[in-house]
């Protein structure tokens, strides 16, 4: 798989979603993604691609799209 | 007035929430008045609450009046709701603003984004006693209440605030839901001191959380283990927050390696860290760990608070008179709730509890008279801090599916263990939709037979 594979895989399995609602997913646009599954969400990324976010990361962490952008930080690029 | 709260200064700020409306101690005793002054008499109210000034202010303004309210989370699934309506029959509610079209009740009064309807239905006797019910159960909507008398509530506000060594210059961050024991005292603490209480609707992973407790200089922060977890993930300890004084700790057991992590951290900065123990239905606190303590008794939960007892008992009920020993905790105090109410009629009953509290716990106890909790008798699970009845899952499964079904699990998953292969996902979502649990959290499996012994009582 990919990196955009590997990322779209934690998001529908964190949130349970299907992959046509990726793109406008937004922290709290659908109950699965409230604080509870954020933490669960941020995990399941730095187990994916062996990295640690920094706190302001996780809390910038807004978005599907943004993800993608804050994760170019940790040099998993898309 | 409920907690004294016409005796504290007027102009001071007793609390902001984080859409930004806010409330003195002098606003909120003409507040009340009014509130009272509409319903005119001792009756039974819900309150769909959130952590919002106009929530926090109906509360007391109905407390004050000896209006009895039930407390419970706005996001209750509205057929639960109802059928909490069919059984206890309140004759007002109070909820936010942006409901009112979900609802078919005549408006009465709204203030600070919230509205008081009126349902038309009579309510049944209210034992003198009686002043707040609170849901055993913030998940499955039982209607399995708490009831708690007038002393309950006042009497833990303040063994609250002189435990934990509260002033009136405190600014505390209120994080648990209104609905939650723990959450509850801790604003009432602050409010009987005549402190500042910060209510937040957004969680520890909002930004605009981190920007509303530094402009509001908040002092005191108290949360269940899974908030110390999420604390520690984002380098809390890093994070610059002079004003900061006082962590506070319950609603559950905090893993080890954290809570020597946050005891060192509060030695190191010159902050207090308490640990502290229980239940609803002890009307929250029941044991608390001095500060200054925590390094040295590191996962303890303390001792009794003042006016309170803690002891131990064996499997035979028989008190334990070894001061190290292991037993189900059993705890005394003025604190201890009247009991529970599963239907309109149970509201005009007295104290049945008589001040003892069995709290299925079982405790370790050191040679210093120091409390550890070590496992549970009772079949509950806390995750995220929300208490989980394992048997109202079960029975919640039986009344939906017609199944028999088996519940157990740990302080991080529920599981489920049914028969039948077909429904597996069906009671998954069933169960995540009606709980409000995260997914993760509950998992279902497939067995051959539920287990029996030979009474037919199932083997977890």
């Amino acid at each position: 798989m990919n990196n955009l594979q590997l990322y779209n895989r934690v998001f529908i399995e964190s949130f349970q979603v299907i992959s046509d609602q990726l793109e406008n997913l937004t922290y709290r646009s659908i109950p699965a993604w409230d604080s509870v599954g954020h933490m669960a969400m941020i995990a399941a990324l730095e187990e994916t691609f062996s990295i640690m976010f920094d706190p302001n990361d996780i809390l910038d962490f807004t978005s599907y799209e943004t993800g993608k952008q804050i994760l170019t930080k940790y040099n998993i690029l898309f | 007035m409920f907690l004294d709260l016409d005796e504290k200064e007027k102009s001071i700020i007793a609390a902001i929430d984080d859409r930004g409306v806010s409330t003195t101690y002098g606003e909120i005793c003409g507040f009340a008045e009014e509130f009272c002054s509409l319903i005119k008499r001792r009756t039974l109210i819900f309150i769909l609450s959130e952590n919002s000034t106009g929530s926090l202010a109906g509360y007391i303004a109905s407390l004050s009046g000896r209006i009895v309210p039930l407390l419970l989370s706005c996001n209750i699934d509205r057929g639960m709701l109802a059928n909490l309506i069919a059984v206890y029959q309140p004759e007002y509610l109070w909820v936010p603003e942006r409901y009112l079209s979900g609802f078919n009740y005549s408006l009465i009064f709204k203030k600070y984004e919230y509205i008081l309807l009126k349902t038309g239905l009579k309510p049944f006797d209210l034992h003198d006693d009686l002043s707040l019910l609170l849901p055993t159960s913030g998940t499955t909507g039982s209607p399995k209440l708490v009831r708690h008398s007038y002393l309950n509530v006042e009497i833990n506000a303040r063994n609250v605030a002189a435990s934990a060594g509260l002033v009136p210059e405190d600014r505390s961050i209120a994080i648990l839901p209104m609905h939650f024991t723990m959450g509850l005292f801790v604003m009432n603490s602050h409010l009987v001191t005549g402190a500042r209480v910060l209510l937040m609707q957004q969680s520890l992973t909002d930004r605009g959380f981190w920007q509303f407790i530094k402009d509001q200089k908040a002092t005191n922060l108290s949360g269940v283990p899974y908030n110390f977890e999420v604390l520690y993930r984002l380098r809390f300890f890093r994070m610059d927050l002079p004003d900061l004084r006082l962590l506070i700790h319950g609603g559950g057991k905090l893993k080890y390696e954290l809570f020597v992590e946050f005891a060192e951290y509060a030695g190191r900065t010159g902050k207090k860290f308490i640990s502290g123990y229980g239940q609803t239905e002890g009307s929250s606190r029941m044991a608390f760990l001095k500060p200054e303590m925590a390094l040295s008794k590191p996962g303890s939960i303390g001792k009794a608070i003042t006016s309170g007892h803690l002891s131990l008992i064996d499997e035979n009920g028989t008190e334990i008179n070894e001061i190290e020993a292991v037993g189900e905790m059993v705890y005394r105090g003025p604190n201890v709730t009247l009991g529970y109410a599963q239907s309109g009629t149970d509201l005009a009953k007295g104290d049945e509890n008589k001040g003892v509290l069995h709290t299925g716990d079982i405790a370790r106890r050191d040679a210093d008279g120091y409390y550890y909790v070590a496992g549970r008798l009772s079949r509950f699970l806390k995750l995220y801090g929300l208490r989980i009845d394992l048997d109202e899952i079960e029975h919640m499964i039986r009344s939906a599916f017609d199944m028999d079904s088996l519940c157990t699990g740990n302080d991080e998953k529920m599981i489920i263990k049914i028969t039948d292969n077909t429904l597996k996902e069906e009671i998954h979502k069933y169960v995540i939709e009606k709980t409000g649990l995260f997914h993760t959290s509950v998992d279902v499996a497939v067995i051959e037979e539920i287990p029996r012994n030979e009474a037919g009582k199932k083997i977890y």
